[in-house]
């Protein structure tokens, strides 16, 4: 594999209605800034960033897909690889809230089983205009088993602590699978499957 | 003498403050001898004082002649301060000579640039006399060019200068001029318009230009770009629809009719780059940089409708929606298909939508090369960020490239079901030519792939590209890596009797369960032969799979780099790059199947046969004698019939595999036969002879294995040859000579408790000297 310095590679992808703040989210977390007059994403848009967690290197590879009915197509295909996908609405907005059962059909149908899928309700610093209350997206966040954060790109609130637990999750999740491969290699002969769709892990 | 003395030694005292004794001291004295010591004491001073006086009275020449000098310098001195005054008095008066020329000089300054100012304001006074003259005349003359001349003079004029020149004596006759002046202006700016629409009614191009080149002298630069515009706009609409008419009227030849659309697309999209670039110069000549940027809004707005136009006949006449839709719902997996599309059937209409969208890239590439263009002349320097944003957010919105991103929208689920379906049929299809390593599926499933990913490519948008490299890769990994794991799962029927007895084999066992399963209900030993050559060519194929895929990735980051040479954003590149490091690194997943492939061979099919030829070396005593050992020499009793035994079970495989499957395979062999004699030798007995026998039959083994692989045999058979030698010994304590200090290059192998128990095998050692010895 390469020689690239860092421990883990992880896949996130960002998906969610039109206009709920994905671009603003990534930007703040790998830029650190709120970019002013953001245009809708059109197709992918793609960044990195490594992180250090406990001592380790964790590349960050996050898509930041655009949310227009028109580019879904573009974007289902970049689920299958996903190590994790954070599905992201706007508190402000009860429309974004109430797509969320069929981007979760969407992550059934297109995203592999192992993915990490978490839940966050941007625009907090708009507390005024919330649409969506708080403990009903965390009711729904429960029911679908999923963890639910909320975060303001444009107060930075939350969004290091998103990206950061993300990676976290992932680490554990992928020294488990590892833990699990080494028990039992799987072969031929004994009709397990091969193909598990297990995390970069170099090392 | 001491009286004269006296007051010039006191004064002496005095001024000098010498040491020399005071007349008190001189007169309270009293002693002769101190009289004396006095006296001397002043006797020398008197000497000493007349040295001095004597080299003063010398200096006194010198003196003289300094004095002398002086004195005659007396009267220079004089002339100097004269010249000195005179000079500062002259000073004086050039200094203020110069200031009186230049306050001068200043005040000529001044007076010329005023009397520039009222030579310029008489110009402009005689330019608007003459403008108001001269425009009448032009107006009368039709000459509007003249006129507009005039008028753009007239308001180009310092509005100070008009206000002047009302102040004058003749007033009242300017005002009325000027009255006069703007109703010509007023009049000359309708008459203008008026005549541009009517030349445009007209489509009369010389008179179209005419006009709207005189439109910025007027000050109408918005206006006359969008009547031009909308004259523009109008031919290319006429045309359009003239042509989507022919498209659509059936008579077309029978060629060109699969890409007809996109063929009308690309005339509609080359007509407006053509009037971009004959049109360009006169807007930078006559309205000057950075308006292309407006026409260009105007053009595009025709552009989007008749684009949107074309795309819905499209859509219309290929059954766009309709077939997108049967394909969706045909993927749905839960869904039972009622109705299906032949991927064949789908070939033109995708290669159409990805050469519309092909052309609409490269028509807004020409669009922002031609507005950049156009800014840069402008803002002398780079385009600045506003007009940058302003092409991007026109070009990125305009209603073409929305409608282009629909339909490749539509596009990629269209194509990545023309991918699966037609890599299920070349599966389904698959077919093997007896003397081939590999079956078609594989060649035809790489031939679709590259298909697929090529004509995404061609579309030239990087992200349909990369999601259709990321669904190959979904195929190819799932799918296809499936379609090779199931065969593979039906393992390597063994057809030998003894084997099927056994049942060892997983691979029977699993034939077994098939048979229950009454899938191989006449299952004889031509499917059997069927199903090992099914097994061999798959592994093959597994390793072509993961040639393929490397080859598959090298040749898309070249066509990439061609492509997008012009030099897409860096991070298009990044996205690319990502996309295609997945699709490289399912290779070596089709690299761990046909090793795994291969070891489940070696256990299944190999091993079996492998054990009891060398179990077979038990029943071979090596408990022997001169005479036997002399007889095995003529008569090999084991070792030659084992190669040849492992020369024929290999033999099939050599040329069911490929040379490196081959090989790969050997090795696994190889590996097999090292563990399985040393389990073999360990429960066997030795003499000395024996053991030398073994040594022999040893060196056989290798020797022959060595030249069936490119691997290396030596170090599988280290432990082995190191149990030869151990046996080999004449006398227990001989192997201190290979031991420990003594053991040279050589590295053991075994540990020491081994060596024991090797050595135990030799039935002339006796077990005290073993225990006794110290490894
Ligand atoms: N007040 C507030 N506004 C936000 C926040 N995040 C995003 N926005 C605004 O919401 C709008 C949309 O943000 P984007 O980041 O472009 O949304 P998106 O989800 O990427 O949209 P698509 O790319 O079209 O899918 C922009 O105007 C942002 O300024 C936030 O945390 N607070
Ligand atoms: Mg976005």
């Amino acid at each position: 594999m390469s020689m690239e310095d860092y421990d883990y590679l992880f896949k996130i992808v960002l998906i969610g209605n039109a206009g709920v703040g994905k671009t603003c989210l990534v930007r703040r977390f790998t830029q650190g800034l709120f970019p002013p007059g953001q245009g809708a994403t059109i197709g992918v848009d793609f960044m990195i960033k490594t992180v250090e967690i406990k001592g380790q290197k964790v590349k960050l590879q996050i898509w930041d897909t655009a949310g227009q009915e028109r580019f879904r197509s573009i974007t289902q295909s970049y689920y299958r690889s996903a190590n994790a996908l954070i599905l992201t609405y706007d508190i402000t907005c009860e429309d974004s809230f109430r797509c969320l059962p069929e981007w979760l059909k969407e992550i059934e149908q297109y995203a592999n089983s192992q993915v990490v899928t978490i839940l966050v309700g941007n625009k907090i610093d708009l507390a005024e205009k919330r649409e969506v209350l708080r403990h009903r997206a965390q009711d729904f966040a429960e029911s679908q088993s999923m963890v639910y954060l909320e975060t303001s790109a444009k107060e930075s609130d939350n969004v290091e602590k998103l990206f950061l637990s993300l990676a976290g999750e992932l680490i554990r999740e992928a020294k488990q699978n590892k833990l699990d491969n080494s028990d039992a290699a799987p072969t031929l002969g004994e009709g397990k499957s091969i193909s598990y769709l297990g995390c970069c892990s170099i090392n | 003498m001491a009286d004269s003395s006296g007051p010039i030694s006191a004064k002496r005292c005095d001024s000098l403050n010498a040491s020399s004794v005071s007349m008190d001291t001189i007169t309270s004295l009293t002693e002769l001898e101190d009289l004396e010591r006095v006296y001397q004491q002043l006797c020398t001073e008197e000497k000493a004082v007349e040295v001095e006086l004597d080299k003063l009275v010398g200096q006194q020449g010198v003196i003289n002649t300094k004095m002398m000098t002086l004195q005659r310098m007396g009267p220079n001195l004089q002339l100097i301060e004269g010249d000195a005054s005179q000079l500062s008095g002259m000073i004086t008066f050039t200094c203020s000579l110069a200031e009186n020329v230049s306050r001068k000089v200043r005040q000529l300054d001044l007076a010329k640039t005023r009397l520039y100012k009222v030579i310029q304001r008489a110009d402009d006074i005689l330019d608007l006399k003459f403008c108001m003259d001269g425009v009448q005349t032009a107006l009368h003359n039709e000459d509007y060019e003249q006129a507009a001349a005039h008028i753009h003079r007239y308001l180009s004029l310092d509005q100070s200068v008009i206000e002047l020149s009302r102040q004058g004596e003749e007033g009242s006759s300017v005002d009325a001029s000027l009255v006069m002046l703007q109703e010509a202006e007023q009049k000359l700016k309708v008459i203008v318009a008026e005549r541009l629409d009517a030349a445009v009614a007209a489509v009369d191009l010389v008179q179209v230009e005419r006009f709207f080149k005189i439109f910025p002298l007027l000050g109408l630069h918005q206006q006359g770009l969008a009547r031009f515009g909308q004259y523009l706009c109008s031919q290319l609409a006429s045309k359009t629809e003239e042509n989507l008419l022919l498209a659509t009227g059936g008579d077309i030849s029978e060629k060109r009719a699969p890409l007809v659309f996109a063929e009308t697309l690309t005339l509609l999209l080359e007509g407006i780059a053509r009037v971009v670039e004959s049109h360009q110069p006169i807007v930078e000549t006559y309205y000057g940089p950075g308006h292309l940027y407006t026409l260009i809004i105007h053009l595009q707005q025709e552009c989007d409708r008749q684009a949107q136009k074309i795309v819905d006949k499209f859509i219309q006449q290929r059954d766009y929606h309709s077939k997108f839709q049967v394909i969706q719902n045909s993927m749905m997996k839960s869904q039972m298909p009622t109705e299906r599309i032949e991927p064949r059937e789908l070939d033109p209409v995708l290669m159409e939508v990805t050469l519309m969208n092909a052309r609409a890239e490269l028509y807004l590439r020409f669009l922002r090369r031609r507005m950049m263009a156009d800014f840069e002349v402008g803002d002398t320097q780079s385009p600045t960020q506003e007009h940058q944003q302003n092409v991007e957010k026109l070009l990125k919105h305009c209603l073409l490239s929305t409608t282009m991103q629909e339909l490749i929208g539509y596009y990629i689920p269209m194509e990545e079901y023309y991918m699966r379906e037609s890599v299920n049929k070349a599966v389904q299809m698959d077919t093997y030519e007896k003397g081939q390593l590999t079956s078609s599926m594989v060649d035809d499933c790489f031939y679709i792939v590259k298909k697929c990913i090529s004509r995404a490519l061609s579309s030239s948008n990087i992200d349909c590209l990369c999601a259709m490299i990321n669904h190959s890769t979904s195929a190819l990994e799932s799918d296809f890596r499936e379609v090779l794991y199931n065969k593979l799962r039906q393992g390597f029927p063994a057809t030998t009797l003894q084997d099927i007895q056994r049942g060892v084999s997983s691979a029977v066992s699993l034939m077994q369960s098939s048979l229950q399963q009454g899938k191989f209900n006449a299952l004889g030993i031509e499917s059997a032969e069927n199903a090992k050559a099914a097994f061999l060519v798959t592994l093959n194929n597994a390793e072509v799979c993961s040639e393929n895929i490397t080859t598959l990735k090298r040749n898309l980051e070249n066509d990439c780099s061609k492509l997008f040479m012009q030099g897409p954003a860096s991070g298009d590149h990044a996205k690319i790059d990502s996309c295609l490091s997945d699709l490289v690194n399912t290779s070596s997943k089709f690299k761990d199947l046909l090793q795994e492939g291969l070891t489940e061979l070696n256990t299944t099919a190999i091993k079996p046969q492998v054990k009891p030829w060398i179990t077979a070396f038990l029943s071979i005593s090596h408990n022997i004698e001169e005479e036997e050992f002399n007889e095995y020499e003529a008569n090999d009793p084991w070792v030659q019939q084992l190669i040849v035994n492992l020369e024929q079970v290999m033999a099939e495989f050599r040329t069911g595999l490929s040379p490196v499957s081959y090989d790969t395979l050997t090795s696994l062999m190889t590996s097999l036969v090292a563990i399985e004699m040393e389990k073999t030798v360990l429960k066997c007995t030795f003499s000395r002879l024996g053991g030398l026998q073994f040594d022999k039959e040893l060196r056989s083994l290798v020797a022959y294995l060595t030249t069936v692989t490119t691997w290396t045999i030596r170090d599988k058979f280290a432990r082995l040859t190191q149990m030869a030698t151990v046996l080999n010994l004449e006398r227990v304590t001989e192997i201190l000579d290979y031991w420990g200090p003594n053991s040279g290059p050589l590295t053991w192998r075994l540990t020491p408790a081994e060596v024991r128990q090797v050595l135990a095998l030799r039935i002339d050692f006796r077990s005290e000297d073993i225990k006794r010895l110290r490894l």
